[in-house]
């Protein structure tokens, strides 16, 4: 009795989400967005549950804010704000071009082709700078007494 | 047109949450740049539970929690449901989400209730 | 004598008969000027390794047998010039994210199968007379064919599919080709089969989860950009969803046959581009 060969299971798994090849930057940032998405919404989850430790009173709530007003936690806010400000920007820019604004029209192909990635590259861009401008100014709250 | 719909709801809430989401950063976590108020005065329990007490607070926490976790929870269901899972992981995976959603929403939305309705410190 | 310069080329073997995991073999070669990776690959298997597999047929990027993972990038290898890539290395491996079947030959299956569940024919309403009777020809003009003529330079190499990080992971999304596919047949004028084709891309596996990473449209070999294609295939469902989709009812205007004849009698040549 012979055994079939089998063929090689060639799939990347969630590698492929992270590299998979010499790809543009975009890639990068569907990743970026993905990682900034679920820390997002992980946090949103729990700063709905220990924002409800309001009502066991002032006190426990006073705790709460002395624990957030250590250095550690400025930081992980800022981070917070960051990923925040990033998945903001290029939310923008997915809402605009998962429309299927700024990437032109469709035309017969010529050599060397321009693809939509390449055509909303200035969009791309522009909202980075847009983005890393927002996170240079709120960096100011490292400094918040 | 039921994934549409749900994806159309997805983007739809984008500009909302930015919109909202930042008077929220710019309230509690850039107080001095915008209020000239510490950090630590805008997070107390009296100045919080005294601007919990507006209407304008309710509505919008009310819209952003809603928005946030809609917005939050498709895409993570949309995360996981990209792995290799089977037809009954993915009906866990749905419920499981709608579950966590509808949970945070609703103590979410009766602590906003509960700081409207106190009758401050 | 044309100048060579010795490449090495590191090539992913896999022997379902033999290896149960795929294993590397360096094989150095002179290349000269102009030698594509499928030519180099054929003097490969002629002096150095007989055994060595893979799928081609054209040798000229129009039938898109010779997908294969060439340093680090999905590439049609007759289409790729080896000294133009610039390394001394080349690493040459089967397409990711399908099966490989023997060395450098990926199973295809998948990608068909997929193209296929997207109905990629025009469906003319059912209920139209047209269809058994015919009186003439459905006008299409030059601006109703530029909607999608971009679409239907795919030659279903499955270049896309390797290069999409969705397809890393899920088995069952239907990836760029066949989405861009659905767009190119549901946008045609003469189409109206949206609401048929519903059931296969406005399900979850469908084109929102693409999330416009770009890398089928930088792999893609003929310019069709099928991450345009998708994000087009989103409006269209969009705005079918809240009512302003193509009517059902609207079949693309028939032009008669007398009228064609016609045409075809009145028909003047474009002038002369060659001065006698």
């Amino acid at each position: 009795m012979t055994n079939k060969p089998t063929a090689y299971n060639n799939r990347l798994g969630l590698k492929g989400w992270v590299y998979a090849g010499n790809y543009t930057f975009e890639r990068y940032l569907y990743i970026g967005h993905r990682l900034s998405g679920l820390g997002l919404i992980a946090y949103m989850v729990l700063h709905i549950i220990e924002t409800a430790n309001r009502m066991r009173g002032e006190e426990a709530w006073a705790a709460l804010m002395g624990l957030f007003a250590s250095p550690v936690f400025k930081v992980v806010e800022y981070l917070l704000f960051a990923a925040a400000v990033f998945h903001a920007m290029n939310g923008v820019r997915l809402l605009l071009v998962e429309l299927g604004f700024f990437l032109g029209k469709p035309q017969e192909p010529i050599f060397p082709y321009k693809s939509s990635v390449m055509k909303h590259r200035p969009l791309t861009y522009i909202i980075m700078l847009l983005a890393g401008l927002l996170m240079a100014l709120g960096g100011s709250s490292l400094f918040f007494k | 047109m039921r994934e549409t719909r749900l994806w159309s709801l997805h983007i739809l809430v984008i500009p909302i949450i930015a919109v909202l989401l930042g008077m929220h950063f710019a309230v509690q976590h850039y107080a001095p740049v915008f209020y000239g108020m510490s950090v630590e005065k805008a997070r107390d329990f009296a100045t919080m539970i005294e601007r919990g007490r507006s209407t304008a607070q309710f509505v919008v926490y009310i819209l952003l929690l809603a928005a946030g976790l809609y917005h939050g929870l498709y895409g993570t269901r949309g995360i996981i449901r990209e792995l290799p899972l089977s037809p009954a992981m993915v009906k866990v995976v749905d419920w499981g989400i709608l579950t966590v959603g509808v949970l945070i929403f609703a103590l979410g939305t009766y602590v906003t209730w509960w700081t409207f309705v106190h009758p401050g410190v | 004598m044309t100048d060579t310069k010795q490449i090495t080329f590191r090539i992913r073997r896999y022997d379902p008969d033999v290896d149960t995991i795929p294993h590397w073999e360096e094989h150095k070669l002179n290349v000269p000027d102009g030698m594509t990776v499928l030519e180099a690959l054929h003097e490969i298997k002629a002096e150095q390794a007989p055994t060595l597999a893979w799928r081609s047929s054209c040798r000229m990027g129009v039938c898109g047998s010779c997908g294969m993972f060439i340093n680090h990038l999905p590439m049609l290898a007759c289409q790729t010039q080896v000294l133009h890539l610039g390394t001394d290395v080349v690493t040459v491996a089967p397409l990711p994210n399908y099966d490989n079947v023997k060395d450098l030959v990926p199973n295809l299956e998948p990608l068909i199968q997929k193209h296929a569940a997207i109905k990629p024919f025009i469906i003319i309403i059912t209920n139209s007379k047209e269809v058994d009777e015919p009186t003439g020809e459905f006008i299409q003009t030059p601006e109703q064919r530029d909607e999608y003529s971009q679409f239907t330079f795919c030659i279903k190499c499955g270049l896309c599919l390797a290069a999409c990080p969705t397809v890393a992971t899920d088995p069952l999304f239907l990836g760029p080709q066949a989405l861009a596919q659905a767009y190119r047949y549901t946008v045609d004028n003469r189409d109206c089969g949206l609401q048929e084709r519903l059931e296969a891309i406005d399900a979850f596996h469908g084109p929102y989860q693409c999330h416009m990473a770009g890398a089928c449209s930088q792999a893609c070999p003929k310019g069709v950009d099928p991450a345009f294609g998708i994000q087009l295939l989103k409006r269209t469902l969009v705005l079918d969803s809240i009512g302003f989709g193509k009517k059902k009812s609207s079949v693309a205007k028939v032009m008669p046959l007398a009228d064609v004849v016609k045409a075809i009698e009145e028909f003047a040549p474009p002038p002369r581009t060659v001065v006698k």
